[in-house]
């Protein structure tokens, strides 16, 4: 913990120590080991896809809060940030949305097993 | 009337620097970029009419230890916007040599994949997941590329003038903030391409 | 060279060419986009002037179908992003500083950037006029049709490398307008403080720099369809056209609105100053406008009604769109409860400004009937649309455009504007607007279908084609009487006061044309209205000090280096990826140059 902070220096540092910095380094690359072993475990698709998605949401959120110390730093950055990363995702979930639920462009029927909900002929 | 002048200069309305807000408002938009090459790639999972799919091509203990390389980097990284932070010079150049070097094989790793895959059959106009891997994936190397230069810069500058002059922390810093920008990208990327089954 | 400015008289050189390509002060790159921009407006009207004199008679044979494609596609293209998006930019950065009392933009270099960027954009999308064809496949570059198959030539390759360079230049821009505000305020100048049209530049702003890079990915996939032989936008290969619209639209529409709120915020200027009365309502309108900015991100699909979007998705994106049309209204309201009341001056500004709430509110209006998709699926591609758009655009955009000229332009030159002239070009171009495109309600209904580049006769469209044709040319009348009007007031003395209209914004409060460092003393705002408050309460304006030592950031090449970089990056996409190289590498020293060079 030495403090050589340069005099006039009156920027706010992260409180993170070097020690820290290390051991975060080593949490992000267990994190990437389970997610590896998950994906080959075998466990049933949709726990597997939630769990991995969840995983690296943390990771996400680990680098974003500690290595670019967001969670040190003025709310302003917090906010606009935020607002950049959830109009993506909400862009994405709305695209994705519209296309998954896309029957329009099934050639020759809807695959077997696929509910057709598209009523026209009722 | 040279206080008041100067008052203006150099503090901000919010007290923050301009170069980190301008960095972080890119970053918003930079999410946006990276949400768009996303969802063409989800868009376009099991559009593919021929093969090789990704089942056939992706390595995934291979793209593990790339992944591996650029979070180390990012560690790396942090410890030159530390060194810069705290006036240790010698530690900031180091670890800013350090971080261009994991870059570069990060970027080594994207050379080999993406001509392992060719070799295997698969190239941008192979396939919908041809097309939209190389694009994503393609985009973010490059990314990875301007990084790598923004980095070199700054240590040329930490080396020609024996310091960047005292704004040095700011500078490292706001390179910091791109670099595990791109970081995070990867990390989306590689559980939606690589960990996630088909 | 820090321009240290001394005693009286400021120093007027820096006059040659020179010293205006390499200027980093935001008045004089506020002119250079405005000048440029302007002969773009005028471009862009000639290739309207020439679809409508084809348009004029049934079997018409001014020009050929190909050059009709080229024409329609470029108007629109010239309009959007080389008029009205440069001259609102032209204000912001003349604005920005001066309405939030600050020196200079945050970002000095990067500004002149923005502006080279967009001379190169400009160009290359014009040049492509004069090398083997211009983009013809609709602004909007809808796939397949913009695919390789139909669109062998390079047109729709110059549409998709100028739209990308163009895009780098308007990021650039917002991204320095928006630190700019959100960083440079003057003492006292909360974000409630600021002026409306401030506001409108910061929502601006936000939609482009969330909007543009999904462009960006559009248009790089559009080029690897074309170019690498990728299938993003290709049917019979997996690929899918509808993904292209989508991505376009989700741009496209935040644009829409990137268009007409900066016409929004001058308006919201000029009224109450014109009024002598506050503005009515300043958190409502701040608030309609944020509103607008970021509903805009979730109503792109009514342009896609009739693509087959399903039943859910068409109930969702046309309830979000008519919610935009509640934001809308509450600033109708706001201006016209600004003006109840006042002590109104009809002065030129005025009129356009009054102009703008009248024609707005006609293109708004049928906006709201699109939102509704079995009404948009009758309107869908027919002549109702483009009467639509262009009220937004010209009676919107352009009439608000207009009106800050004649209110700023004593500020920006010193001279006024003739206002008999002015009140002259105001009506031609107000009745030639509205012969022009109100017939087109008429067409639309009754089944023209747009794009078309000639029509038989017998349909019961002539009278209505003609007049239009007709009302187009008394547009370019006007605009060329408005012309004529800036010659000759440019020949003039300049004679302005600080505050000619008394106005309450902060730009009033300094010489009328502000000296290069903007203000001798920063001034401290204590109200909304800084110069209305400081007028009611005594407070007299702060004494010029003795001696002032303002640093001004030096003029500086790079960003010219960096703009050619930039402009082969793109060449190099059209021609030779071997000139996309080396102009990554231009841009790459200049870079380093930029970052090296000493601006203390």
């Amino acid at each position: 913990m030495e403090h050589q902070a340069a005099a006039g220096h009156h920027e706010e540092h992260p409180p993170t120590t070097i020690k820290q910095y290390v051991m975060i380094g080593v949490l992000l690359t267990l994190i990437t080991l389970v997610e590896l072993w998950l994906s080959y475990s075998g466990l049933a698709h949709a726990l597997m896809i939630s769990l991995l998605l969840i995983l690296s949401g943390v990771k996400f959120v680990i680098v974003v809060a500690m290595f670019m110390h967001l969670r040190f730093d003025s709310p302003l950055f917090r906010r606009l940030f935020t607002f950049g990363f959830l109009l993506a995702a909400s862009i994405m979930v709305a695209l994705l949305a519209l296309f998954w639920n896309d029957h329009t462009d099934i050639v020759g029927g809807l695959p077997e097993g696929a509910e057709s909900t598209q009523g026209e002929s009722h | 009337m040279a206080a008041a002048t100067h008052e203006v200069e150099h503090h901000t309305s919010t007290g923050v620097d301009n170069r980190k807000l301008l960095m972080w408002i890119f970053l918003a938009s930079e999410c946006l970029f990276f949400g768009t090459l996303i969802s063409t790639y989800l868009i376009f999972r099991g559009q593919s009419l021929v093969g090789p799919l990704p089942d056939d091509v992706l390595d995934i203990p291979l793209t593990s230890l790339s992944t591996f390389v650029l979070l180390m980097s990012s560690l790396s990284m942090v410890l030159a916007v530390y060194g810069a932070q705290h006036g240790r010079l010698g530690l900031m150049k180091g670890m800013l040599l350090a971080t261009i070097l994991l870059g570069l094989v990060f970027l080594g790793f994207q050379v080999y994949e993406f001509r392992h895959f060719g070799h295997l059959g698969l190239n941008l106009t192979t396939n919908q997941f041809g097309a939209s891997f190389f694009v994503l994936t393609g985009f973010h190397g490059v990314h990875v590329g301007v990084g790598v230069l923004y980095l070199i810069s700054l240590l040329i500058g930490a080396g020609r003038r024996n310091g960047i002059g005292r704004e040095r922390a700011l500078w490292v810093d706001s390179a910091g903030l791109y670099w595990h920008f791109v970081d995070i990208v990867w990390i989306v990327i590689f559980t939606i391409i690589y960990l996630i089954p088909q | 060279m820090a321009a240290a400015v001394g005693n009286p008289g400021y120093p007027q050189g820096h006059s040659g060419i020179w010293a205006w390509m390499t200027t980093v002060d935001h008045k004089k790159i506020a002119a250079l986009y405005g000048v440029t921009a302007f002969i773009f407006f005028m471009l862009g009207g000639l290739q309207a002037l020439l679809v409508r004199t084809q348009l004029a008679t049934p079997n018409g044979t001014v020009i050929d179908a190909d050059l009709y494609n080229q024409l329609f596609t470029t108007h629109a293209l010239t309009m959007i992003f080389l008029a009205i998006m440069p001259l609102t930019v032209s204000f912001f950065n003349y604005f920005i500083p001066l309405q939030i009392g600050a020196r200079d933009v945050a970002f000095p270099r990067l500004n002149a950037l923005s502006y080279w960027i967009f001379v190169a954009g400009g160009v290359m999308l014009t040049g492509s006029f004069f090398l083997g064809g211009a983009p013809d496949g609709g602004w909007f570059g809808y796939a397949p049709l913009s695919a390789e198959q139909f669109s062998p030539g390079r047109n729709m390759d110059f549409y998709v490398v100028s739209l990308l360079v163009l895009g780098v230049s308007s990021l650039l821009g917002s991204l320095n307008f928006a630190v700019t505000i959100i960083n440079m305020r003057a003492p006292g100048m909360s974000m409630m403080r600021l002026p409306v049209f401030i506001w409108m530049t910061l929502v601006v702003a936000f939609l482009l720099i969330l909007s543009l890079p999904v462009l960006t990915v559009g248009l790089i996939q559009l080029y690897f369809d074309r170019n690498f032989g990728t299938n993003f936008f290709t049917p019979d290969t997996g690929g899918d056209p509808i993904l292209w619209q989508h991505i376009f639209w989700i741009f496209g529409h935040p644009e829409v609105y990137v268009l007409i709120l900066p016409s929004m915020g001058i308006v919201s200027e000029v009224l109450p100053v014109m009024s002598r009365k506050p503005l009515f309502g300043y958190a409502a309108i701040v608030f309609a406008g944020a509103a607008i900015g970021v509903l805009g991100f979730g109503v792109w699909s009514h342009h896609m009604f009739t693509t087959g979007l399903g039943t859910v998705p068409q109930v969702v994106f046309s309830a979000s769109t008519m919610a935009i049309g509640i934001p809308t209204g509450i600033k109708i309201f706001n201006w016209l409860g600004t003006m109840y009341g006042g002590n109104i001056r009809f002065t030129t500004a005025m009129y356009f400004a009054v102009s703008f709430i009248a024609l707005f509110s006609i293109g708004g209006i049928s906006g709201v009937m699109h939102a509704s998709p079995p009404v948009d699926a009758q309107h869908q591609d027919s002549y109702f649309v483009v009467a639509h758009l262009h009220y937004v655009l010209f009676g919107g955009a352009i009439m608000g455009i207009f009106a800050g000229i004649f209110y700023w332009f004593p500020k920006i030159t010193g001279r006024f504007l003739d206002e008999t002239l002015g009140k002259i070009s105001f009506w031609v171009m107000f009745i030639g607007m509205n012969a022009t495109f109100f017939p087109m309600h008429f067409l639309g209904v009754s089944g023209m279908p747009r794009r078309i580049y000639t029509y038989q006769e017998g349909m019961g469209w002539e009278t209505w084609n003609m007049v239009a044709t007709i009302g187009a040319y008394g547009i370019a009348f006007g605009v060329l009487l408005f012309v004529i009007n800036f010659f000759m007031t440019m020949r003039k003395l300049a004679t302005a006061p600080p505050d000619p209209w008394g106005g309450a914004t902060l730009e009033w409060a300094t010489t009328s044309p502000p000296p290069e460092h903007n203000f001798d003393v920063i001034p401290e705002v204590r109200d909304r209205d800084p110069l209305w408050y400081n007028r009611d309460h005594n407070i007299a304006a702060p004494e010029r000090p003795e001696h002032m030592h303002i640093h001004l950031p030096p003029p500086s090449y790079y960003p010219l280096i960096v703009a050619s970089g930039m402009a082969l990056l793109g060449v190099g996409l059209l021609a030779h990826l071997a000139v996309s190289v080396f102009g990554a590498l231009v841009m790459i020293y200049g870079t380093w140059g930029w970052a090296l060079e000493p601006t203390e």
